[in-house]
Parts: C-alpha cells; sequence; structure tokens
C-alpha cells in the first residue's frame, strides 16, 4: 500500500512536470502575449519589432535577459512548486484524516512534512514573489529593465536546478538508488540531520537538499543584490523615495533582509554538509545543536517576513485601487515595513523558549517578538482604515485582499500569544503552532499572491480571467483555510503534537475537520490553475489600459500607462510615432504632480 | 504613492541591455546568463555526484562534472564579461546610472558576503567565549603567530597598498604605474595563496592538525578556507583587470570596474586582519 502510494506520487510528479513542459513550450509560441512585451502583433503575424528584440521559439525563453520575461518564468516555476507543494500536502492530509498509518507509512509522511515546507517556503514562495518583483518594479519606478539583465537571469536558471536536487531523494528511492528523501523536517534540526550512526533521516538525500538550497539561496542573493541596486539607481528621475511606491518600499525591504539571512543559512548549511561528509565538528560537539538552532533561525525568522513583506506591499498596493481612495497613512506603512525589517532580525530566538536558554536571553527576545506586532498592527489598521469610506468594488483580487486582511489578523493574534513565553511553553510543539503560521502563509501570503495573480493578470497576458471561477476560487480557499487552521488551532489547545504521521484517537473529529478543509482548498486550487491556463489561452482580451476602471477612480497607476501606451502603440501601428493617449488620462513625460501624503 | 509616479520614461528610448550579444542580433536575449547558471548548479551537481560515489561508482565522475561545470561557468563568465562590458569598452556610453548601480551592486554583495563570515565566526565565537575552551593538543600554538603568519599577513596588506597605487595611477591616466600595480597586486595575491598552502602543509603534514580536530579544528579550516577561497577569486576578479589593463583598457575616466575590484580585495584583505586577530592571535589567548 505504502510502496503503491510512493510510486503513485512519483509517477504523479512526473506528469505535472511534464504537463508544466508542455505547457510551457504552449506559451513561447503564443502570439498574444508578446504584444504586451514587445509590441505590436496583427492577425498570426510577429511583427518585426519582435523579431528584433527576441529571438522566436523557447530559445527566446532560454535567453531573455527582459526582466517581464524573466518575471514570468519566476512565476510558472513558482506556481509548479505551490502545486508541488501542495500535493504533498493533500497526501498528508489524506493520511491525518485517520488516527493509524492508512494511505503512506511514517517514513513517507516525514519526507512529504519536510519536503512540503521547503517547497512552500524556498521554491514557491521566494519565486512567485520574485515574479511580481521582476515583472512590476522597473515598470513602476520608470527603469529601462533591471540593474543587472543578465544576473538578473542567471539568478533565475539557478532555480530549476536546485528544486530537482531538493526533490531527487523521491525520485532516487523508487529507482533503488539507495537513498530517499530527507526527514529531517523543513528546520533540518542537528543531531538528526548531521547523519550520525546510520543516518536514518534520509541519507544522501539529506545532502543533496542541503545543496539544492545552498543554491537556491545563492540565486535568492543574486535576485536581492539586483533589486536593491535597482532600486536605488535606476529609478527615473521623477521617482524620488518620497512619492516611490509602497510595493518598491517592501521589495527592498525584503532585498535587504535577504541579503543578510540566506548567506547566513548558506554558510551553515555547508557546515553542515561538511560534519555531514567531511568529519568536521561544527554542530556535532555539546552545545553544537543549540548553535544551529540559533543560526536557523537567525535566518529562518527573517524568511518568514521576506516571504511576507511584498505580500504587504502587494496588499497596500491592490487594495486601495478598489477602495477608490489612496492608501491611508502611506508614510507609516513605509516605516512600519522598515520598523519590521529592522525588527526581524532580533527575535528569532522565539522560536527556541523551550531549548533550556538562559532565561534572561528568553525575556528580551519575548520583548522584542511582542514589540514587532506594534508596527503589524500600524499595517493592518491602515488597511481597515482605507477600506472605510471607500468606494469598495468587490473584484477578485479586492476579495483576496479582504482575506489577507483577515486571515492576518488571526495569524497575527496567534502569534502575539506564542510570542509570550508562559503560553509558548505550553503550547510549543502542538498544531496551534501549525495553525498560527498557516494562517499567515496560506491565509496571508498565498492570499495576496493570488491579490497580485488576478490583478496583474491583464497587464500580463492583456486578457481577463473568468471572474466567476475567480470568485469561486476565493471562497474555497477562504473556507478551506479558515477551516482546516482554526482546527489545527483547536487541536494545538488540545495538545495535539505537530510533526507526526499518526495520532491519539481522541484528536480525530478534528483532524478530520482539517482533511476537508484541505480538501475544499485543493479544489479551489485546481479551479484557479484551470482559470489562469484557460483565461490565458482564450481569455476575453482588454480593450482597454485600464481593465480596472481605475481611471475612474483617479487612482490609475503607472504600469497600467505602461499598457495602456503599448496598446496605443499597437494601434497606431509600427510604434513611430509617440502615442496619444486617450481621454487625456496619461500625462506623457515629465508632466509630474506629486501630491505627496 | 504609486499614482504620483508618473513615469517619465517612453518606451522608444528604451535601452536594450544585450544588444550586442550571442545570439547576433536580439536586444533581449544572451545565451551567456543560461551557460553560466547551468554551469554554476553544475558545480553543484557534481559535489551531489561526488557525495553519491557509492551510488554512481566512483567518485571520478562527481569531480569530472564538477571540473567540466567550472569550465562551462568561466565559459559563461567570460561571454558575458566581453559582451557586456569588453566590447566597445570606449564607444560605451558612460551613464551616470550605470556606474553607480554597479558599486550599489558591489556594496550589497559585500554586505551579503559579511553573513556569509559571519555564521563560521558565530560558531567560533560561541564556543571560544564558553568557560571549557581548549585547544586541541595537536595545534601548534607558537605557529599560530610565527614567522609565517606574521609575513603572509603584511603581504596581504601590502597587497592593498598596490591595488590602492594602481587605482590611483589610473586615475591620473599614469597608465604604467597603473598596470604596474596591479601586475603587482595579482603577484601578492597568488604568494599569499601559496603561503597558506604552505601553512596547511605544515599544520596538517607536521603537526597533524586537521579539521577533523574539534571546534578548533573546524573553525580554523573553516574559515581561513572560506578566506582563501575569497582571496582565489579576488585573484581571479583582479588578474581579469590586469589583462584587460594589459591590453590598454581603462583611463582616468573609465576605471569601474577598478573599482568594484578594488572593493572587494579591500574588504577581503579587512576580514583577513580582522580573522588573524581574533583566530589566530586570539585562539590561546
Amino acid at each position: 500500500m505504502a510502496i503503491n502510494a510512493q510510486i503513485a506520487l512519483t509517477v504523479f510528479m512526473g506528469v505535472l512536470l511534464i504537463a508544466v513542459i508542455a505547457w510551457l513550450t504552449r506559451i513561447e509560441d503564443w502570439r498574444s502575449y508578446s504584444a504586451s512585451a514587445g509590441g505590436v502583433v496583427s492577425q498570426g503575424e510577429r511583427s518585426e519589432y519582435i523579431e528584433q528584440e527576441k529571438p522566436a521559439g523557447i530559445v527566446r525563453w532560454l535567453t531573455t535577459v527582459d526582466h517581464k520575461d524573466i518575471g514570468i518564468l519566476y512565476g510558472a516555476y513558482g506556481l509548479f512548486a505551490f502545486a508541488v507543494g501542495g500535493l504533498m500536502v493533500a497526501a498528508m492530509r489524506i493520511e491525518l484524516a485517520t488516527p493509524n498509518t492508512t494511505f503512506i507509512e511514517p517514513a513517507v509522511y516525514n519526507s512529504l512534512l519536510t519536503s512540503h515546507g521547503i517547497t512552500m517556503l524556498f521554491l514557491f514562495g521566494t519565486p512567485i514573489i520574485a515574479a511580481f518583483a521582476n515583472y512590476l518594479v522597473p515598470l513602476i519606478i520608470g527603469a529601462d529593465d533591471m540593474a543587472f539583465p543578465r544576473i538578473n537571469a542567471i539568478a533565475f536558471w539557478l532555480l530549476p536546478p536546485s528544486a530537482i536536487m531538493i526533490w531527487a531523494g523521491f525520485f532516487a528511492q523508487p529507482l533503488g538508488l539507495g537513498f530517499g528523501p530527507a526527514q529531517t523536517a523543513w528546520t533540518m534540526y542537528t543531531p538528526l540531520s548531521a547523519g550520525v550512526g546510520n543516518d536514518p533521516a534520509g541519507g544522501a538525500g539529506i545532502d543533496l537538499m542541503l545543496l539544492g538550497l545552498h543554491l537556491s539561496g545563492v540565486a535568492a542573493t543574486m535576485g536581492a543584490i539586483n533589486f536593491i541596486a535597482t532600486i536605488f539607481t535606476q529609478r527615473d528621475e521623477n521617482v524620488s523615495w518620497a512619492n516611490l511606491d509602497i510595493f518598491s518600499w517592501t521589495i527592498l525591504t525584503q532585498s535587504g533582509l535577504i541579503l543578510f539571512a540566506f548567506p547566513l543559512l548558506g554558510s551553515a548549511l555547508l557546515m553542515l554538509l561538511a560534519d555531514r561528509n567531511f568529519g568536521t565538528t561544527f554542530f556535532l560537539t555539546d552545545g553544537g545543536n543549540m548553535l544551529w538552532q540559533h543560526l536557523f533561525w537567525f535566518f529562518g525568522h527573517p524568511e518568514v517576513y521576506i516571504l511576507v513583506l511584498p505580500m504587504m506591499g502587494i496588499v497596500s498596493y491592490v487594495l486601495p485601487r478598489f477602495a477608490g481612495r489612496k492608501l491611508f497613512g502611506f508614510k507609516f506603512v513605509v516605516y512600519s515595513t522598515l520598523a519590521i525589517g529592522v525588527l526581524s532580525f532580533g527575535v528569532w530566538a522565539h522560536h527556541m523558549f523551550a531549548t533550556g536558554m538562559d532565561p534572561r536571553l528568553r525575556a528580551s527576545f519575548m520583548a522584542v517578538s511582542l514589540a514587532i506586532a506594534i508596527p503589524s498592527a500600524v499595517k493592518t489598521f491602515n488597511w481597515i482604515t482605507t477600506l472605510w469610506n471607500g468606494r469598495l468594488r468587490l473584484t477578485t483580487p479586492m476579495l483576496f485582499c479582504i482575506g489577507f486582511v483577515s486571515n492576518f489578523i488571526i495569524g497575527g493574534v496567534t502569534g502575539v500569544f506564542l510570542a509570550s513565553i508562559p503560553v509558548d511553553l505550553v503550547l510549543h510543539d502542538t498544531y496551534y503552532v501549525v495553525g498560527h503560521f498557516h494562517y499567515i502563509v496560506m491565509g496571508a501570503i498565498a492570499f495576496a499572491g493570488f491579490a497580485g495573480i488576478y490583478y496583474w493578470f491583464p497587464l500580463v497576458t492583456r486578457r481577463m480571467y473568468q471572474a466567476t471561477l475567480g470568485k469561486a476560487h476565493f471562497a474555497l480557499s477562504f473556507i478551506g483555510t479558515n477551516i482546516t487552521f482554526f482546527a489545527m488551532i483547536l487541536l494545538g489547545y488540545g495538545g495535539m503534537p505537530r510533526r507526526y504521521a499518526t495520532y491519539l484517537p481522541q484528536f480525530f473529529t478534528l483532524n478530520a475537520i482539517a482533511t476537508v478543509g484541505a480538501m475544499i482548498l485543493l479544489v479551489g486550487q485546481i479551479i484557479f490553475v484551470w482559470n489562469l491556463v484557460t483565461s490565458w489561452l482564450g481569455g476575453k482580451r482588454i480593450e482597454s489600459g485600464d481593465p480596472w476602471n481605475l481611471k475612474e477612480d483617479g487612482v490609475h497607476t503607472v504600469e497600467w500607462q505602461w499598457l495602456d501606451r503599448r496598446i496605443e502603440t499597437a494601434l497606431t501601428d509600427g510604434g513611430d510615432e509617440e502615442p496619444i493617449a486617450d481621454g487625456g488620462e496619461v500625462r506623457t513625460d515629465g508632466g509630474t504632480e506629486s501630491d505627496d501624503n | 504613492m504609486s499614482t504620483q509616479t508618473e513615469d517619465g520614461h517612453d518606451d522608444h528610448g528604451h535601452h536594450l541591455p544585450a544588444v550586442e550579444d550571442w545570439p547576433r542580433g536580439f536586444g533581449e536575449a544572451s545565451w551567456w546568463p543560461f551557460v553560466t547558471a547551468i554551469g554554476g548548479a553544475g558545480i553543484y551537481i557534481g559535489m551531489a555526484l561526488w557525495i553519491l560515489q557509492d551510488v554512481v561508482g566512483t567518485p571520478l565522475i562527481g569531480v569530472g562534472v564538477a571540473v567540466g561545470a567550472i569550465g562551462l561557468f568561466l565559459t559563461g563568465i567570460y561571454g558575458w564579461l566581453y559582451h557586456a562590458f569588453i566590447t566597445k569598452f570606449w564607444s560605451r556610453e558612460i551613464t551616470s546610472a550605470g556606474p553607480v548601480s554597479l558599486r550599489w551592486g558591489m556594496i550589497a554583495f559585500l554586505g551579503s558576503e559579511l553573513a556569509t563570515f559571519g555564521a563560521i565566526f558565530t560558531y567560533y565565537f560561541y564556543y571560544r567565549a564558553g568557560t571549557e575552551w581548549a585547544l586541541p593538543d595537536a595545534v601548534p600554538i607558537e605557529s599560530l603567530t610565527g614567522s609565517l603568519i606574521i609575513v603572509n599577513t603584511l603581504i596581504l596588506i601590502a597587497s592593498s597598498f598596490t591595488l590602492h597605487w594602481a587605482h590611483h595611477a589610473i586615475r591620473h591616466n599614469d597608465r604604467k604605474s597603473f598596470v604596474r600595480g596591479m601586475g603587482l597586486t595579482v603577484l601578492l595575491g597568488v604568494v599569499f595563496l601559496g603561503g597558506q598552502a604552505l601553512e596547511y602543509y605544515e599544520f596538517i603534514g607536521h603537526y597533524g592538525f586537521t579539521y577533523a580536530e574539534g571546534v578548533y579544528g573546524s573553525a580554523f579550516f573553516g574559515l581561513t578556507g572560506l578566506h582563501g577561497l575569497h582571496v582565489a577569486m579576488g585573484v581571479v576578479i583582479l588578474s581579469i583587470v590586469f589583462v584587460r589593463a594589459v591590453y590598454g583598457q581603462y583611463s582616468a575616466e573609465r576605471h569601474l570596474s577598478v573599482s568594484t575590484a578594488s572593493m572587494y580585495w579591500h574588504f577581503v584583505d579587512l576580514v583577513w586582519v580582522f580573522l588573524v586577530v581574533v583566530l589566530y592571535v586570539g585562539a590561546a589567548l
């Protein structure tokens, strides 16, 4: 049974891989897309303009140094990883529907647990943010491209090999290569991960995972350097620090966090790798386990903000568009972003309250962890105030933004309790923690990602998604998220420990509910993928550069003006002339009216 | 807010990043990033295959893949540098944004390097500050502050001065001193690496002090190894600048890569001074 499940999973992943490759080869030849990327497309024919900028076919995607194309590549990669990580957790939830082992063996469960976390954080979360940032930041700040277009491309192409190495164990085991996927959980705590004894946690699979993670960290760092240089130096003359948009601010802060968090993890990973293979004793002597946790969480906690800050940026950017207002307290949203960025390096040991560390240190970490709730609350109140008295339009992206705020409040408040040492000592290592952080990573981070994908879908594809499917996706995601993760919070109060493949019978009801919630989520995501693919291939074409009617409310932004010009250029044929903005709404070069708030 | 950030650029004046490149004739296409990335990832795959030597049968496969990948990686870097910076070196327009962005790129990279070194320094301090600190018997305590290490440190510090001298010279269009200074710096870097190799040879060969020798062994070889790797990379970077200088590039107006390479080299030099103080001198205090 368990072997069959393993083979089934492997085959399923393989099929998925082939499907995505097939899909990718289709979009490279897909005519209407190139319109927004390169200029003119008339029926069935590529214009000369495109031929000059980019080669045709798959070569275009392999050689591209265009930030928009690289953004799309990041997006496809991130969504593929999201699907893989989602299917992994679907298998885990099916297993957890009953108290005993039924569907997959505990060892497989452990591997899926490890890979689900790593996939979602490193292969989905970071790349999907890079997708938005690559596509949008240069457009919004008025840059020609990223500061280093080629480094941008290198950083992306390092990611597929890193994913292959991280997942290698899943392919190796059915092939009988003598090692399996890592079973260390994403935290990779020593001594379990250090390979002492006969290395029961995955053998060489751990080594490959460490190498893959290091590679993905190198890629993330290169991207961060690129974004910092881009935002510092490539801004248009009209874009000053005072009127830099909120999304670029969050990307800048996030890049700063990556710059110090990822390389530190990288060194720690290599130290662990050396311990496993060369007989060094970085983490094998007394105190080594604590040291690993310190180093890991010094990276790990900023990583949370690396993922959430840009997503907060997306919400801060998109939510006011459908409230018909400017973002309330813009400056304070920026300040709170910077405050979170700084504080995030001072809270890591709240993951280690139960390790027996020095109580004085513990108290100071508790203080900083509680303090970080303040800038987070500032943001939340600003979003709510932006909605207040606004002219709300409940489009799909708006629904996801509101869902983000709602879920973030639950995720945040449960987090404040965890930051308190006495509460943490009770709830540590229970499902309460799992529920808390999934409210953030699924309920908030993924929701903001969906909001961004729906909002900018017309910008990238020049087509509209299917609104009904979008709303169904939202409803299922919101209900599914709250059922699944609220059940987990209750399970945590009941004392159910996390990370196990089996559990005591008294936890059955809530676990069954959580599994039902997860299945609702799964159905929602299938609808999402279906909507995305069919709309991209055959959705309704948008007529103007303002598919959201933002001009009406005076909240039209630069990336849509850019699209406006693209469409105009296409209509005036050849693009020799400066496009004429329709309705006189789009101001041409230099016409800045900076009413700074 | 973004509604206020009107963009002032029009797409007709769009600068294409890869006009002169392979494949030819496109403005937004280059094979070099792909080649470089496959080479870079190949190094990791080579390491993975080396670890999997029981599965693939021989460690040679991993080593072979890694060496091939390094070749591919360097080829990619060469093509990239060649097309992005070297062709049209003199005719390329110098925009104010270009140099500034490369400087910021280097500053950000050095920031990330702080974290890279920081992890291993943290490891060392974590144990060094503990009450049970003791050096393993095999450590040659006198040699830690012996003549070899002193001379080597002086060589590396001197190389920073020669580099600065070279940089100063090109700013005044003194090409001869510039080329000499660069050559001397590369030479000093190589001598330093030789000194490190000699030190490793003595410690491992004569004293039996290896990286498996407890906490200090791991910290010592981890830190000096990581630093040595950075010096080696610095020698490569400076050699590229040197070769380009020999071929007549750079002038008082165009010396950007001299600046960025200098920033890197001075940083590596500073790390070494800190490293000597805490790891060599500070080990037995």
